[in-house]
């Protein structure tokens, strides 16, 4: 498998718009590299937005992120481009059984398990626990178990373009979550948060002398890539980039999403 | 704005940021020493102070972008609670902008990228 991975990885390398990103994508996924799945499957997308199985890939990421809904969004979407898709169907029936909505799961399952001739085994067996299921629980939404975050990918569920990605730093500029993939796949997440984590410290001196009341936000363009920085909790720094081609409107909308990740991640960790 | 000043090649850049709705000062600034070259300010604006903490602040944000591998810091801007602080630079030529936290900072923005352009 890690030689597939790498081989694959070349292949991508040398040739950006191959199809392999499917393969490649799932086979990070099943090694529960989660964030650098996500970062294939959404790369592979801009190329071939209309591929109904990169949406399916997109969307079996999500579902082990624990994101139902876009992950049901992403099925969806594979559905208009490939009506019928059995993946699709399948997965859409799972995320609403998981959602305790099971007429709906049913529904799709029973369309996934194909007509007497050509049945899905696995949707068949999918739809039979669906059913004994209903005999037992009542149809009200369950509670769907919050996983555990990985800090590595924490913002992989905010962060959705190619090129992006985010840090949180504490207050001393070391990195608590997120990461900083280069190209070939290294992470530089600690030298790129030290190098730039000074810079809020500059801006806590600016404002302090100006006047301008506490600082809430830093934007930054380079040649390479745009650069967002927001206060954290704690003393502690986010930091997002994205590529040049990002607006820096978008780029501000990020950043809010990535600072509500933080707090909630940082209420809910062990003090 | 204050009275007359000494003409410098940066009179009319500096007038056309100003004259921007919600910008307070316009300076340009050397990166290295921070030190006005030229400005047009709105009384009540410490000019010396804005320009050296906006060079060190712009300076400091060119540095580590390069140091993380982004390549040259081509704008720079601090949001706080009262204001905004843009920059934009080139050749150790620093054009700032201090307005209020609602000025339209997309025209500034452009503004400034053009100015900077002018530095090369």
């Amino acid at each position: 498998m890690a030689d597939d991975i790498t081989r694959w990885s070349d292949e991508l390398a040398r040739d950006p718009a191959n199809l392999v990103f499917l393969m490649l994508g799932e086979a990070l996924r099943k090694q529960n590299q989660l964030g650098v799945a996500h970062r294939v499957a959404v790369k592979g997308l801009e190329r071939h937005p209309h591929h109904a199985d990169a949406h399916d890939l997109l969307a079996r990421i999500l579902v082990d992120l624990g994101d139902f809904d876009q992950a049901f969004d992403e099925w969806d979407m594979t559905l208009r481009l490939a009506p019928g898709h059995v993946g699709a169907l399948k997965g859409m029936g799972f995320v609403r059984f998981k959602q305790g909505r099971l007429p709906e799961a049913e529904e799709y399952l029973r369309r996934a398990s194909g007509d007497a001739t050509m049945p899905d085994v696995g949707a068949s067996q999918a739809l039979r626990t669906v059913r004994q299921s209903g005999a037992f629980v009542a149809p009200v939404p369950a509670p769907v178990p919050v996983p555990e975050e990985e800090p590595a990918t924490l913002f992989a569920r905010v962060l959705t373009g190619a090129g992006q990605t985010a840090l949180l730093m504490d207050a001393s500029g070391l990195v608590m979550a997120g990461s900083y993939l280069l190209a070939d796949g290294s992470d530089v997440a600690s030298e790129v948060g030290a190098a730039l984590s000074g810079v809020s410290d500059e801006a806590d001196r600016a404002t302090r002398h100006l006047n301008l009341g506490e600082w809430t936000a830093i934007l930054v363009e380079t040649e390479a890539a745009v650069i967002a920085m927001a206060p954290a909790a704690e003393d502690g720094l986010l930091l997002l980039a994205a590529s040049r081609a990002t607006p820096l409107g978008l780029l501000k909308r990020l950043l809010g999403r990535c600072r509500d990740t933080a707090r909630e991640w940082m209420e809910g960790r062990p003090s | 704005m204050t009275g007359p000043r000494t003409p410098t090649p940066f009179g009319s850049l500096l007038d056309t940021l100003t004259r921007q709705r919600g910008v307070k000062a316009g300076m340009v600034v050397s990166e290295s020493d921070g030190i006005i070259i030229d400005s047009n300010m709105q009384i009540g604006v410490h000019g010396d102070r804005v320009a050296a903490l906006a060079a060190s602040l712009y300076r400091k944000a060119r540095m580590s972008a390069t140091a993380a591998g982004l390549g040259t810091a081509t704008f720079f801007q601090l949001e706080a609670e009262r204001g905004r602080l843009c920059a934009a630079g080139r050749n150790d030529l620093v054009v700032v902008v201090v307005t209020e936290a609602q000025a339209n900072v997309g025209l500034i923005r452009m503004e400034l990228l053009r100015a900077a352009e002018g530095f090369a």
